[in-house]
């Protein structure tokens, strides 16, 4: 089982990209685990089933089936017509409808495939201005959510199980007896649907004393409120982030946890890209304590503690502002940042010299000051109205998250403040008594409302609680805090109302049902109208009468409404405003200056998840496997720290390595006199004294997906602590036995150029630096073995290819769970990833590197890190099938490789032989069992299962496995019928989107009929996308034919950042990628360190020694 | 001491051996015959729920294939029609039949008729019907003489040498548009010449039409 990696030139200088701790610590253990194929556990049989019961039970299988042969015609079946034919329906072919999918108050515009009546697959809607049909993992992982077997179900009141019309009837008796809505309180989410609006205000009208409240717990929409107040009147920001030449990011993960993330990757990919040597390049600086995807994108990343973050702001607010607008208090929070002056100096530089194509972004964990200081410093910069206007809105709530650290509690209201107050408030009515009936509409506060609140026992202060809530969670009813009364009511998934919101530029785009809702599920719209005593109260009536003044009475509109998903010329247009200074001053006045943090009084950053987000995607599967786009860590959360802080703490750890899995030291976090405990996680290039903990883990009450995932540090989070603290403290449980699954330290590439760069200023003295940049030349320069599918190949209609480029991937993850929904993925659990046997068909590699001579202590310190998408190359002179002993694995004539599920016998010589480890391999049924030990493992011939001895329930149908008979229908209609679920013992991967591609063929064809025009063409719109490229919001895929000369992928791959991943096996992959250029700023003072990006140093330093320019790559030590 | 193995034990040896090869001989024979497609499945005929003759509808009235399973030429899959379609003639003609009480029932409840499937891919096949019926493959090649049908039957093995047969040989197989659901055309009527005619006709098909052989994995299996 062991292989022997080739000698591969290891650079003497030069940076080392490493996957992990262990990788750069060299362990022996590491050393094995690389060497080995696949890591222990993934490929022996060392389960409790021994190998000889196995044989045992083998044994007897064939025994059974020798008996079963007689009986080997197929079974009946039936095929059930409909009794009246639908019209505009064809059986078998999809029908697509354009819905959104509400973030917060933004939405994201989508195109929704439905296969018989079922949602199958979300892309984003293309038609939209700008759009370029991409969208994020989280609307691409919402389907999942609709066919979640532990949603909410049914209407309950006090825990017992109601009829649905009586909840009903009991809303629309409720509001005869509100009177003028004194003791009514709604909690709800931010939302800017225009029905919503419409309706609270009907509402307010006929309920006066009504209190609205809105909570989020993580909330992404300070910048409106700081508009707001910086120009005193409804105004909320709109970036143009592909205007901007040069980004300032200020703790403000744009493109990873930020509203909208999918437009703004999008405006950024737009700057990032090059054609040619020419063109020019945008430029992002990022200061943050975390390691972000932002942070990861950033040309210059300043790691600096929390508490400096504001005061680098403040420092570039100093050298940017006209003097006036410059007090005391501004340089008293600046003076902590002296130490980065060179850094902040030639930041200054670079923004005062792109005047008017400069930006500088405030993230939502910043303080209202911040971002006022931020708007002050956009309009110096000559910024508005170029990189970023301001659009009309509706008026902001109060500004909650003001204060940077404990400081001044409340006490001001802005002057635009709206009617809708707080969840503080709110707490401190139903403390009062003052609420009689609190409707909760979507969210979550018992889990996730400050804790400081104590919102469990101020909830149960009501008389009445209605809650409409997607799962039966901690804000449902309960034993232990029951309020006086508490309905439950089911919510309906947005593919299953009606509905309508706006998308990040104002455009109004409806949502629409695609299928009933599937349990009954009541929307927030229909709640609100039947509390209000509103006519009409069907949501579809609701937004119909909306969209009458929005957009016409007519008919037709409406229609096209739905049809476009989209009001046309809907979008908000810029205002012009003018800035008054005065709120900035007043906000800067209430900061405090923030401690610098220490080994005993720690920073601690609370975080958006990027895919939990604040705890609503809990139970969903597909994003508790995703890995986190830095850590890689699957299904948990963990304590993020740096290296050096560990050290310090002593909790530092090369991973303990037992019996081949990871264990983690568990610590506990106390912070003022909170506690909560959680695994360690050694993060590269973070703050040093600062811990990052993800919110919306840790859940008491969730599905079964989200149960024992993570922990919860919601629970030290407070009112006045909203997203930073100091003062935390750590320590070391002694308990290290907490195994965290992670994907990090898979498929180490060791140290070969899989992911090659340079800087602008190089790339131009040499654009084909990326071909140039060999590890070693081929011992000889064809395959020891011809391919026999050579010949085929050349009489094939089209030659699929497809190109990536480096510069434009943000690592975003959006394509692993666009291509998880299209090909029928699924996931294995948190046991099996931490085996290495997660089937995800492109993953994402992230490599960090550091600066060359570096010790190993200092290179955690401030690594650069690069992301790349890692899926089956289709090389046409492939490894996997020359070992596959029946032929499973073949080429076609189009140049895939393709895998022939049927065939496969699951001996994996495909997977030893694949140099990219791209091939996943079914170890268990995993579509058919629930994901636990007990299940997955069970034999049918061994034990008996709910009364019911397996093997029978096998007999009886065999398909189903022992999922419970419902779960198993909702399982079964999420599934692409156009993509075979593979069973245990198959290996996969990525096909291309073969069954797109053969479905657009079959369309050409079908078209074409008697005629000889079946050649899919990119001129015409034939040629299919693939999944991964169709979700990625950057552009950054592109898939095609690439015996067209005038395809873009022929062209992506005409381009002189082309290269190939391990050339040197004369694999011949048909998948290219575009190399990385980074754009540091050569005033920067690390400038020197950048200036060759690493890829380049290694070269001109030894492995490529002719230096840059070369045309042929030199003679050099080859093994 | 008497021997303990008799002399006719000398003889056992040989026996096993020719005896095991001719079991084994007999037992590749047999399941090579008895558990392909050929003997499984060719000849099922299925009661169905409603007696409907093909050969009545098609031969005798000159029914289109088309009038009921209108889906052929658009989808993956032919459809079976909906009760509703078959009522359109049949609440003016034999309304009152017996034979047709479930289809009324149907109607009338919404609920579907439970026909049997005859026909049927295994799930790792994806055969689609529309690409074939516009590119010059008739109903016939797959599904035999259906026009003659008084309950319909599986005539052809749709076995994967089923497929290839004609993926190899395109030009055996495929007739002109408009005769794609004439189940009786022949391009010739002169039985000694069919093959060749048959031959001229593909070969003319391949060539304007650019049909090609297709014989990857990926054609059928996704």
């Amino acid at each position: 089982m062991k292989t022997i990696p080739p000698i591969c030139a290891e650079p003497e200088t030069g940076p080392k990209y490493w996957r992990s701790l262990d990788h750069l610590a060299e362990t022996p253990e590491f050393r094995q685990w690389v060497e080995r194929e696949f890591p222990s556990g993934a490929s022996e049989c060392t389960d409790p089933v021994s190998r000889r019961n196995f044989v045992k039970i083998m044994s007897a299988s064939f025994l059974l089936a020798g008996l079963g042969t007689t009986g080997c015609r197929r079974p009946v079946e039936h095929i059930y017509p409909f009794a009246k034919m639908p019209d505009n329906y064809v059986h078998g072919v999809p029908q697509f409808f354009a819905t959104a999918m509400t973030t917060r108050r933004k939405a994201v515009p989508l195109v929704v495939k439905s296969n018989e009546g079922r949602p199958t697959k979300i892309e984003g809607n293309p038609d939209l201005t700008g759009s370029n049909g991409g969208t994020d993992h989280l609307a691409q992982a919402s389907i999942l959510r609709l066919y979640d077997p532990d949603r909410a179900m049914r209407c309950t009141r006090d825990g017992a199980g109601a009829n649905k019309q009586a909840a009903l009837d009991y809303l629309s008796g409720l509001s005869a007896t509100l009177g003028d809505g004194s003791g009514l309180a709604f909690l709800l989410e931010q939302n800017d649907s225009p029905s919503r609006a419409r309706l609270q205000q009907a509402i307010a009208a006929k309920f006066p004393a009504a209190r609205w409240h809105v909570f989020e717990p993580i909330d992404l929409d300070l910048g409106r409120a700081a508009a707001s107040l910086a120009y005193s009147s409804p105004v909320e920001p709109f970036y143009k982030l592909d205007q901007a030449q040069v980004t300032v990011c200020l703790d403000c993960d744009f493109i990873g946890s930020e509203e909208n993330a999918y437009a703004n990757i999008r405006d950024f990919a737009k700057g990032r890209e090059l054609q040619s040597k020419d063109d020019s390049l945008s430029r992002l600086y990022a200061v943050e304590s975390l390691f972000t995807l932002t942070g990861l994108n950033a040309d210059h990343r300043l790691r600096v503690p929390p508490s400096m973050v504001m005061a680098v702001l403040a420092r570039l607010a100093v050298n940017l502002l006209s003097s006036s607008d410059i007090d005391s208090k501004l340089n008293e929070l600046a003076a902590p940042a002296q130490a980065h002056e060179p850094w902040i100096t030639a930041c200054v530089k670079d923004l005062k010299a792109n005047a008017g194509k400069s930006l500088v972004l405030a993230g939502y964990r910043l303080p209202l000051a911040a971002h006022l200081l931020v708007i002050a410093i956009n309009e110096a910069l000559g910024a508005i109205g170029h990189t970023v206007e301001f659009h009309p809105t509706a008026a902001a709530p109060p500004a909650v998250n003001r204060v940077f650290y404990s400081g001044p509690k409340a006490g001001y209201h802005p002057t635009a403040a709206s009617n809708e107050g707080t969840v503080a408030e709110l707490a401190a009515a139903l403390n009062a008594g003052q609420v009689k009936t609190l409707v909760i509409l979507g969210g979550n506060p018992v889990y996730n409302a400050p804790v400081d609140l104590n919102w469990p026992q101020a909830q149960a202060k009501a008389g009445t609680v209605v809650r409409l809530g997607y799962y039966q969670d901690e804000t449902s009813w309960s034993e232990a805090a029951h309020p006086g009364s508490q309905w439950d009511l089911p919510m309906a998934h947005y593919l299953e109302s009606w509905g309508d919101a706006r998308t990040a530029d104002g455009t109004v785009v409806p949502i629409q049902p695609l299928i009933e809702p599937l349990f009954g599920g009541i929307t927030e719209l229909e709640v609100l109208a039947l509390i209000g005593g509103l006519t009409p109260s069907s949501p579809y009536e609701i937004v119909r009468e909306t969209f009458r003044a929005l957009g016409g009475d007519s008919e037709n509109n409406w229609r096209k409404f739905l049809h476009d998903g989209f009001l046309a010329a809907s979008a908000a247009s810029a205002v012009t405003v003018q800035h008054d200074p005065a709120e900035l001053k007043r906000a800067i006045g209430e900061l405090k200056a923030a401690p610098a943090p220490s080994k005993e009084a720690l920073d601690v950053v609370f975080y958006r998840d990027s895919k939990m987000d604040d705890g609503r995607n809990n139970n969903n599967g597909w994003l508790q496997e995703l890995p986190d786009p830095i850590t890689k860590l699957t299904w948990d959360n963990a304590v993020l720290i740096s290296a050096a802080t560990a050290r310090e703490l002593g909790v530092f750890t090369d991973r303990n390595v037992q019996n081949q899995k990871f264990f983690n030291f568990q610590v506990e976090v106390t912070l003022n006199g909170r506690t909560i405990s959680g695994p360690v996680w050694i993060q590269p290039g973070m703050a040093d004294h600062t811990v990052g903990l993800a919110l919306g883990y840790g859940r008491e009450k969730t599905g079964r997906v989200g149960t024992g995932a993570g922990f919860d540090a919601y629970k030290l989070r407070s009112s006045e602590n909203m997203y930073y603290a100091s003062g935390a403290s750590v320590k070391d449980t002694g308990n290290n036995s907490y195994e965290l699954a992670t994907t990090q330290s898979h498929w180490s590439m060791e140290g070969r150029p899989v992911v090659r760069e340079t800087s602008l200023e190089q790339y131009r003295k040499n654009p084909k630096f990326a071909q140039t940049m060999k590890p070693e030349d081929p011992p000889v320069t064809a395959p020891l073995y011809p391919n026999p599918f050579d010949a085929a190949k050349t009489h094939g209609m089209h030659q699929w290819g497809m190109s990536i480029d480096l510069n434009r991937c943000v690592g975003c993850s959006a394509c692993m769970i666009a291509c998880q929904s299209e090909n029928n993925i699924p996931i294995v659990g948190k046991e099996m990833v931490g085996k290495s046997r997660e089937m995800h068909w492109i993953r994402l590699d992230r490599y960090y590197a550091s600066p060359a001579g570096t010790t190993d202590e200092k290179r955690m310190e401030d690594p650069q890190a690069v992301v790349q998408p890692m899926l089956c190359q289709h090389c046409e002179s492939a490894p996997c099938e020359s070992v596959c002993p029946v032929n499973a694995t073949s080429h076609d004539d189009e140049g895939l490789n393709v895998m022939t599920y049927n065939r496969c016998v699951g001996t994996r010589y495909c997977s030893n032989n694949c140099p990219y480890k791209v091939r996943r391999f079914n170890f268990f049924d995993y579509n058919r069992h629930p994901l636990d030990h007990k299940h997955l493992y069970r034999s049918p011939l061994v034990s008996a299962h709910e009364g019911e001895w397996e093997l029978l329930r096998w007999l009886q149908n065999p398909d189903k496995g022992d999922l419970p008979e419902g779960e198993w229908q909702l399982a079964k209609l999420i599934k692409n019928p156009d993509v075979t679920v593979r069973m245990r013992g198959v290996m996969e991967k990525c096909t291309f989107c073969l069954q797109r591609i053969e479905q657009a063929k079959i369309a050409a064809k079908v078209k074409a009929r008697d005629s000889d025009h079946i050649r899919l063409s990119e001129k015409e719109g034939t040629v299919p996308k693939t999944a991964c490229q169709q979700a990625c919001p950057a552009g950054a895929i592109v898939f095609g034919d690439t015996s067209d000369p005038e395809s873009s992928v022929s062209k992506a791959k005409e381009q002189e950042r082309t290269y190939k991943v391990l050339e040197f096996l004369l694999t011949k992959p048909r998948l290219t990628y575009l190399a990385r250029v980074r754009n540091p700023y050569p005033e920067m003072p690390d400038y020197k360190e950048h200036s060759l990006p690493y890829t380049t140093d290694e070269f001109n330093n030894g492995a490529f020694n002719e230096g840059v320019g070369a045309e042929e790559p030199a003679e050099k030590g080859a093994p | 001491m008497s021997d303990i193995f008799p002399k006719w034990t000398n003889q056992l040896p040989r026996q096993i051996i020719i005896g095991a090869l001719l079991a084994g001989t007999a037992v590749t024979a047999g399941v090579t015959y008895y558990f392909t497609p050929k003997y499984t499945a060719v000849g099922y005929e299925p009661i169905q729920p409603v007696p409907f003759p093909h050969s009545v509808h098609v031969k005798q009235l000159g029914l289109d294939c088309r009038y009921c399973h209108n889906a052929v030429e658009k989808s993956w899959y032919s459809n079976i029609p909906a009760a509703s379609v078959c009522l359109n003639c049949h609440n003016q003609v034999l309304k009152d039949d017996p034979r047709l009480a479930v289809v009324r029932d149907s109607a009338a409840s919404g609920r579907p008729v439970e026909w049997v499937q005859i026909h049927k891919m295994p799930d790792y096949v994806y055969f689609n019907h529309s690409v074939h019926v516009n590119r010059g493959v008739s109903c016939v090649e797959c599904h035999g003489q259906i026009n003659d049908m008084q309950e319909v039957y599986r005539a052809k093995p749709l076995s994967m040498s089923y497929c290839l047969d004609c993926h190899r040989q395109p030009a055996t197989r495929l007739r002109p548009l408009d005769k794609i659901t004439d189940l009786d055309w022949k391009p010739t009527d002169d039985a000694r010449e069919l093959a060749a005619k048959q031959l001229e006709t593909g070969t003319k098909i391949i060539h304007d039409w650019n049909v090609q052989s297709l014989q990857n994995c990926s054609t059928c299996h996704r």
